[in-house]
């Protein structure tokens, strides 16, 4: 069972608000002192191919599309114990829309050959978008199942559970498929023990650049562009909120039952 | 005046057989020298360490601490009469010492003035004191039951066996002197005492006969009790010397050792095998006496920690007694190998002294070592089996998981704080790295400065006096990266490496020369880790480094804060790194009324609990050290409590803000408050 | 839209949001109600659209991703729209790229506002955790769009009546089955519907509170709900997750209980008219978001709100 996790290394997104600025020209954030990280849900979706092959045994590949400082994720996944890592060198335009990135990630698939189990995250923790899987899978011409936290081989392919607004759903999808993950309290990604991450610096990486993958025009593929960002901007916000004053914890705790109460009442 | 000169007893009186002594006494020799080799080889199978650099200063140890016993006569109820006996021991030592030098080697020293002070006098009188002290000895074992003591069968039946040694021996005395109406009896008061009660009630024949009886009973109580010393906690005798030769000298902030990631089989010690041969002589060092669990911050407060469990389960393991293995010490041992059966017991979690919660919380203050009257090293075993732990099984407490990532993902440990490394010098004139070529000092903010919103207020004060004083500064701002101390004290060495390589860089291309950091754990971590990966520079404490401007008149504080005022010394500060004077001196010179000093203060501080990675970790609501040290502060009776850290500031302002009853007390560091004396 | 739905609020801020595209586009809306209709709904609608196709085949009885996007691929072929609108519920989200795929148009998803500008759609979503916004214009047609329904407006009623007709369309096989259904814990409303919601974090240190939160939300007819640190850690059930990547509501108050207020988070509730916060950490970027708030420790706070909310006063 080869399983392929397709990975995004992104801007942290946990820099103090106050020091997130944007290029307006560039409509990108700027990087600032910022670090550069994976993404959380692709490494919950490594977390959970972990965890599958953990069980159900099989081959994982760790696949990521971006500049050559996202090595780092790969070194990551590899010290998390993924068996090969792949990186497709993005030497083109920064952030490609979701449909180009999609049909990167489908010709590497195809390059790597048989792949059974495609995961990739939900969304990306930066541009959010949430459809890179989707069109991925329709690229393959692969089933896809969305915001999936568990999943099992089963005789027909995978079982798995997913998250919808009002609960969970069991569904079962044929091989070759792609899930999108989400989070949940088991695939939290495990911490890598030194041991392992000392041995991934000594492992080797697949580089591939776009002419290998057969794509030559030096904007991404997909014909006409997809989408376009036309503007971004950070939407200032002052503080207004009145803090409730008391001597005592519980006459703070009365004052604010009393804003509270009055705010419900007006709901 | 009798003339002394004759004055002698003869030895081996009414005693035949005499060759049956000597028998018993080299039998008991063998058995005792075959426990005490048994030990040394175990201890031979530790890795290999120098402890015997500066011979000089590990003599003047031997004498200060082996033989004037400093540790155990700072403040315990025990030392009186551990001193009683202690002392007794060695003068009835020398007694027979001199019996043996006048009977065997024939050269009469047992006679005449010597032979009535010392032989007489000076024994009886020891072995009194003994007596006393193994009755107060067991009325505190057997009455008072002190929690910090471990109540075996074996304590017992030493301190019963040592009473009936010295009964036995002033009974036969008492006996020989009645029998043989002793001209020199008054010298021998407590057998002078045993002869007059029993004169009157036993005739010639029955004292001779009872002396021959209790002689033997004596011997054999005295070689039986020399025999058994090696297996029991009185082989402490031997390996508490040992260990006061061989102990730490340095300040105990520098005694964790690197991690070579090249060269090690195992990162941390997931086994004894991993340990050098001191951390095994630690272990047969001990004397039980339960010191440490009483100085430690986590089992005062009722967590499961007990140094004194950690190094007794460890002992435990040395000696063979490993549950799955019912094999006890075999020939193996003796050959100088780690035996198979010591590397596969896992020691991380094997009892619960070495179990998660126990060691998770550890605050690494090493009160534990500072009061140990034997030099112990107990933190380090703990951090050793920590590193196991994090670098070689990925398993610790998620909250240190998530300050470690956040380390590795943004370079601090302070996930979710909306601050900047440099949001604290808003407003404030403070030199950034472009001012590095012409500035003396680097000032290191550090991670729980920039990042808490409280101790901005510290950074502020330290560079506001530093501006005040004329000193030519800088700072790194969002250069600086974690010192990485947390790292290391949680166990990631590595992480920890990576982190000091960095940083080390960013100073070699600022070409810094001398550092001045707002944080103890940063202070420690830049002068006793990072020489060892390449860092050579100045390093001082900013409490240092203030107390060093106003010695050289450069700050002119005016006494003028009328507060009361206590001093929490910080662990890595104080203790591990022996800085007490300096902050003080700050707050002498800033403050109208003398310092109200803690009665646990100095190098026996008790910890605000939030070193070791505790301050990132949730601790259960009745359990909490901050909040236990809060109380002492306020029982001072100060308004102020004065710190010189930002972990101990935090801590305890949420200790006190938990305990405040009517009076409003705050925490400063006495930056802050120095800055107050010099407006 | 999704016919087994109702005209509940997402279906007004649909219909509302593609009446007032429609218009601007001087064009035809029409609404395609999936799965099975009823009167009710279609009373509703005819008022709005243009045009109403029902596709209550049998097969489409229930969602399936494969057979709901066969039948779309198959409505839309013909009229060729220039935009197709869905909401933001969970099947919405998976349909809206893969339809925008399969009719080699464009898609976004999340949008808070809808604009033209010479002839191309440009939508606004929020970006970086929340931290930004942008404004993406959709280069293809048709435009794919997911909309964060409840943030718009519901349309005025018309005059208008929308013919309706039923159509019957061969859906491709299935890859994926569902097996099982499980929904969360009671919550008779959806939290997207409440108007009061009051929702625990990290701070809150565990499950048992939850139930405290849980009697406090039903003494003020709301809900509650939780950051996704408490889901991560299993103290709530991720169907209770607000934020980026949980639900999105606009209550009219919001009660963030030990909840720090990361972007992440907020992005899932910014909508709300009045945010309020408990927490012990006065420097917590919740209280940027708040109207109002108090920092103390929620154990001591809860029991007087209780007693207050309880005595009815």
């Amino acid at each position: 069972m080869n399983v392929v996790v397709c990975m995004k290394q992104i801007l942290d997104p946990e820099i103090p608000t106050r020091d997130f600025r944007i290029d307006a020209a560039r409509k990108e954030a700027v990087r600032g002192s910022a670090n550069l990280v994976t993404s959380i849900f692709c490494e919950n979706a490594l977390e959970m191919a972990l965890q599958f092959r953990d069980r159900a045994g099989g081959r994982i590949t760790a696949v990521t599309f971006g500049a050559s400082a996202a090595e780092e994720v790969l070194r990551k996944s590899l010290a998390m114990k993924a068996d090969a890592a792949v990186l497709v060198l993005n030497q083109a335009r920064p952030h490609p829309d979701p449909l180009s990135v999609a049909a990167v990630l489908a010709a590497a698939l195809r390059k790597i050959g048989s792949c059974d189990l495609i995961l990739t995250g939900r969304e990306s923790g930066d541009w959010g978008s949430g459809q890179t899987g989707a069109l991925l899978a329709e690229n393959l011409g692969c089933p896809c199942i969305s915001f999936v936290d568990e999943i099992e081989a089963s005789a027909a392919g995978v079982r798995v559970r997913r998250q919808t607004d009002f609960g969970f759903e069991s569904m079962s999808a044929q091989l070759p498929a792609v899930l999108t993950i989400t989070n949940n309290e088991r695939n939290v990604p495990r911490i890598p023990k030194t041991r392992d991450v000392i041995a991934s610096h000594r492992q080797p990486i697949t580089r591939w650049t776009l002419a290998d993958l057969g794509i030559t025009t030096p904007e991404l593929p997909a014909g006409a562009p997809y989408y376009e960002v036309a503007e971004l901007f950070i939407e200032s916000r002052e503080s207004r909120c009145q803090f409730v004053t008391g001597d005592t914890p519980e006459q703070k705790a009365r004052a604010f039952a009393e804003r509270l109460a009055q705010a419900a009442r007006s709901c | 005046m009798m003339d002394h000169a004759g004055a002698t007893r003869e030895v081996y009186w009414n005693i035949s057989h005499i060759w049956l002594m000597y028998v018993l006494f080299f039998i008991s020799i063998g058995v005792a020298s075959a426990g005490l080799y048994r030990r040394i080889a175990a201890w031979r199978c530790g890795l290999p360490v120098h402890r015997s650099d500066h011979p000089l200063r590990r003599f003047g140890f031997l004498l200060k601490h082996a033989l004037a016993q400093a540790r155990t006569l700072r403040d315990s109820d025990a030392r009186i009469f551990h001193t009683f006996i202690y002392a007794g021991f060695l003068i009835l030592t020398a007694a027979t010492t001199v019996v043996l030098i006048d009977a065997d080697f024939h050269i009469h020293i047992m006679r005449g003035s010597f032979y009535l002070y010392f032989q007489s006098l000076t024994v009886d009188v020891f072995g009194v004191l003994v007596i006393v002290g193994i009755v107060v000895a067991a009325s505190r074992r057997f009455m008072t039951r002190p929690r910090k003591l471990v109540y075996t069968r074996e304590a017992g039946i030493l301190l019963l066996l040592i009473f009936v040694i010295c009964a036995t021996g002033f009974l036969l005395e008492g006996w020989r002197i009645a029998a043989t109406h002793d001209p020199w009896a008054a010298w021998s008061p407590a057998g002078h005492l045993v002869a007059r009660i029993s004169q009157p009630l036993m005739s010639e024949p029955a004292l001779r006969s009872a002396n021959a009886i209790t002689w033997w009973i004596h011997a054999a109580l005295v070689f039986g009790f020399l025999a058994w010393a090696p297996y029991t906690k009185m082989l402490h005798a031997i390996t508490a010397p040992a260990n006061i030769f061989t102990a730490w000298l340095e300040p105990i902030g520098a005694i964790l050792p690197p991690v070579d990631f090249n060269n090690s089989e195992v990162f941390g010690a997931k086994s004894l095998a991993q340990f050098n041969w001191k951390d095994l002589l630690d272990l047969d060092a001990c004397t039980e006496c339960g010191r440490c669990d009483a100085a430690c911050p986590a089992s005062r407060v009722g967590k499961s920690l007990s140094p004194r469990d950690l190094i007794l389960d460890l002992r435990g393991i040395m000696r063979g007694h490993v549950p799955a293995d019912g094999n006890r010490d075999g020939p193996a041992m003796l050959q100088g190998a780690p035996p198979a059966r010591w590397e596969t017991v896992t020691i991380a979690g094997g009892s619960p002294s070495t179990g998660a919660e126990s060691l998770w919380a550890c605050t690494t203050c090493a009160a534990c070592m500072q009061v140990c009257p034997v030099f112990i090293e107990q933190m380090p075993k703990i951090v050793g089996m920590r590193r196991y732990l994090v670098m070689e099984e990925a398993d610790y407490p998620p909250e240190l998981q998530a300050a470690l990532s956040s380390i590795q993902a943004r370079g601090h440990p302070f996930r979710g704080t909306s601050f900047s490394r440099v949001e604290w010098t808003h407003g404030l004139n403070v030199p950034d790295s472009s001012h590095a070529a012409g500035a003396d000092v680097l000032f290191w903010a550090g991670c729980a400065g920039a990042f808490v919103e409280r101790n901005h207020s510290v950074l502020r004060a330290i560079t506001q006096l530093l501006e005040r004083a004329g000193v030519k500064y800088f700072i790194l701002g969002n250069e600086e990266g974690c010192s990485g101390d947390l790292a290391r004290r949680v166990g990631d060495e590595f992480l920890f490496q990576q982190l000091a390589e960095r940083n080390i860089e960013t100073f070699r291309r600022y070409h810094v020369r001398h550092v001045v950091t707002a944080c103890p754990h940063c202070f420690n971590a830049f002068r006793n880790e990072y020489p060892r990966h390449g860092g050579r520079f100045q390093v001082h404490h900013h409490s240092e480094y203030l107390a060093r401007l106003i010695q050289e008149g450069r700050l002119s504080p005016v006494r003028q804060i009328r507060e009361l005022v206590t001093y929490h010394d910080p662990c890595y500060l104080g203790r591990q790194n022996g800085i007490y004077d300096a902050p003080r001196s700050i707050l002498q010179a800033a403050c109208a009324h003398p310092l109200r000093e803690m009665k646990e203060a100095r190098d026996v501080s008790f910890c605000c609990g939030g070193g070791g990675g505790m301050s990132f970790v949730d601790e259960p609501r009745d359990k909490r050290v901050n909040q236990e040290r809060a109380g002492q502060a306020l029982a001072t009776g100060c308004d102020v409590v004065a710190v010189g850290c930002p972990f101990c500031v935090t801590m305890l302002d949420d200790g006190i803000k938990s305990r405040q009853q009517n009076r409003l007390v705050r925490v400063s560091d006495v930056a802050e408050i120095l800055l107050q004396a010099t407006e | 839209m999704f016919g087994a739905r109702g005209f509940d609020r997402s279906a007004q801020g649909l219909l509302g949001a593609g009446r007032d595209l429609a218009d601007r586009l001087q064009a035809q809306l029409a609404v395609v109600c999936l799965g099975p209709c009823d009167a009710q709904l279609l009373s509703a609608l005819e008022h709005i659209a243009d045009e109403i196709i029902v596709a209550d085949q049998p097969e489409l009885a229930s969602y399936n991703a494969d057979l709901y996007l066969g039948a779309l691929q198959k409505i839309c072929a013909e009229p060729r729209p220039r935009a197709i609108l869905l909401g933001n519920d969970t099947y919405s989200q998976e349909l809206v790229p893969r339809l925008a795929y399969r009719l080699a148009g464009s898609a976004a998803g999340d949008v808070t506002a809808i604009t033209v500008e010479s002839g191309c759609l440009r939508v606004r979503r929020s970006v970086y955790g929340g931290k930004a916004e942008a404004i993406i214009a959709l280069k293809r047609s048709p435009a794919v769009v997911g909309l964060r329904a409840r943030a718009f407006a519901p349309a005025a009623e018309g005059t208008r009546s929308a013919p309706g007709h039923h159509v019957s369309v061969d859906l491709p096989d299935t890859t994926t089955r569902l097996l099982e259904h499980t929904s969360a814990s009671a919550g008779a409303e959806r939290l997207e519907d409440a108007k009061i919601v009051i929702a625990g974090g990290r701070g809150i240190g565990g499950p048992e509170p939850f139930i405290r939160l849980q009697q406090l939300a039903a003494l003020l007819g709301g809900q509650i709900a939780a950051s996704r640190a408490a889901c991560d850690a299993g103290w709530a059930p991720p169907s209770l997750q607000v934020g980026q990547t949980g639900k999105k509501i606009a209550p009219e108050l919001y009660l963030a209980v030990g909840i720090h207020g990361a972007s992440q988070h907020m992005a899932g509730v910014s909508d709300a008219k009045v945010i309020a916060a408990i927490n012990t950490d006065p420097d917590a970027p919740i209280f940027k978001y708040c109207s109002f708030g108090i920092v103390e420790d929620f154990r001591k706070v809860l029991p007087i709100l209780h007693e207050k909310l309880s005595s009815g006063s």
